[in-house]
């Protein structure tokens, strides 16, 4: 979650660089041009009008690129945002029906998803409002259920679900 | 494999097309902005042919370059085929609004994108007849010219009073884009005016909030 969303906000930065990055350009090309044609109309036959041309042609198409380039960039992050929801609605989906497939009672699945969230006994126990025993004997009956040996077991069932099966789209819409 | 992705493609699209984003762009908010900042400042408080006026009349040239630009090569709610001008629609988009239930759309409204194309040729006529007024002049070379001319150096103005005592044709024209460009200028804070109400109008009508995507979005905990 923090990491996904640390995603978002850097490449947010980044586009948002780029974008300011784009207006400086644009900002000089539109200055250049115009002290171009400041200079064309003093010298019309200036020897280095060509130089100019060809700079200014470079800059325009300096511009152009990096707009491109900037577009390109905003809509791989848009495509990365919308894959990472698909798979974190499907990664919840197999979840919601493993944990259902175990039997467990609504307070043990919320214990075991935060669990698999990462947060220790103490953590879950201060969220809940609950003993660290509570919290600790509910962890045991989960695993039990589950049939795995302790977290670490319990948190790679989901994982091993997701390397065998490659996609997880296609698991969820099953 | 292939039936769910399309089923979940084909959702997500159903999804863009009845919603504007939910935060713009970059580029177009940084043009939006600059321009209604570049827009106020120099319609309200710096003086006409100033060094800041003629930098920031630059500038605004520069922005809207960019966002025309934008309109061609950005992502698709900021492209110009994304909100088409289109009167008709822009009309019918308006007597929805006095019902109260209006159609919603991936980009600008109808109303919307006719206001963001007429601002456009305003500013556009504001930018040229300033250019006009200046003489092209770039911020670089006012500043020169303003330098000189505080130093002692008083030739840089003969060029500009001979033209305009000489010729009286030439003077009528200026005194014309002059005109121009304060008539154009002043069309410019009455359409951002529109625009804001226009905005407030929107957002209850569509019972959503307009204003922070063109800020900074919907800030996630």
């Amino acid at each position: 979650m923090t990491a996904s969303l640390n995603l978002l906000t850097a490449g947010r930065r980044q586009t948002a660089a780029l974008s300011v990055f784009l207006l400086v350009q644009t900002l000089g090309t539109v200055f250049f041009v115009g002290d171009v044609i400041g200079d064309l109309k003093a010298d019309p036959i200036s020897g280095h009008f060509i130089f100019e041309a060809i700079v200014t042609a470079a800059l325009v198409l300096g511009i152009l690129f990096g707009a491109f380039a900037l577009r390109r960039t905003i809509e791989l992050l848009r495509a990365q945002d919308q894959a990472l929801a698909v798979a974190r609605g499907a990664l919840s989906d197999v979840i919601e029906r493993q944990f259902q497939a175990w039997a467990l009672t609504p307070a043990e699945r919320d214990v075991g998803l935060l669990a698999l969230k990462g947060l220790d006994v103490a953590e879950i126990a201060e969220m809940r409002g609950a003993a660290q025993g509570t919290v600790r004997a509910q962890l045991t009956r989960i695993y039990s259920k589950a049939g795995v040996s302790g977290r670490a077991q319990f948190a790679a069932f989901f994982v091993e679900d997701l390397l065998g099966a490659g996609v997880p789209v296609s698991d969820a819409a099953q | 494999m292939a039936t769910p992705r399309t089923a979940t493609t084909r959702s997500l699209a159903a999804k863009a097309v009845v919603a504007p984003p939910s935060l713009w762009d970059p580029v177009v908010r940084l043009t939006h902005w600059g321009i209604a900042v570049a827009i106020l400042v120099n319609a309200l408080l710096s003086d006409g042919g100033s060094l800041i006026h003629v930098s920031l009349g630059w500038l605004a040239m520069a922005l809207l370059l960019m966002r025309l630009v934008w309109g061609v090569l950005g992502p698709a709610e900021a492209r110009f085929s994304a909100f088409p001008p289109n009167p008709v629609a822009a009309v019918r988009h308006m007597s929805q609004l006095l019902t109260g239930r209006v159609d919603h759309y991936p980009s600008h409204n109808p109303a919307g994108a006719m206001m963001a194309y007429v601002f456009w040729a305003g500013l556009t006529v504001v930018i040229a007849s300033g250019l006009y007024l200046t003489g092209g002049a770039t911020p670089m070379q006012v500043a020169a010219e303003k330098a000189a001319v505080a130093s002692g150096d008083w030739s840089a103005l003969i060029k500009d009073s001979d033209g305009e005592s000489s010729d009286d044709e030439d003077k009528n024209l200026r005194h014309t884009v002059e005109e121009v460009h304060e008539v154009a200028a002043n069309l410019l804070l009455f359409l951002a005016a529109l625009h804001v109400a226009g905005v407030f109008v929107e957002s209850r009508a569509m019972r959503r909030n307009l204003v922070k995507p063109m800020v900074l979005g919907d800030r996630r905990k």
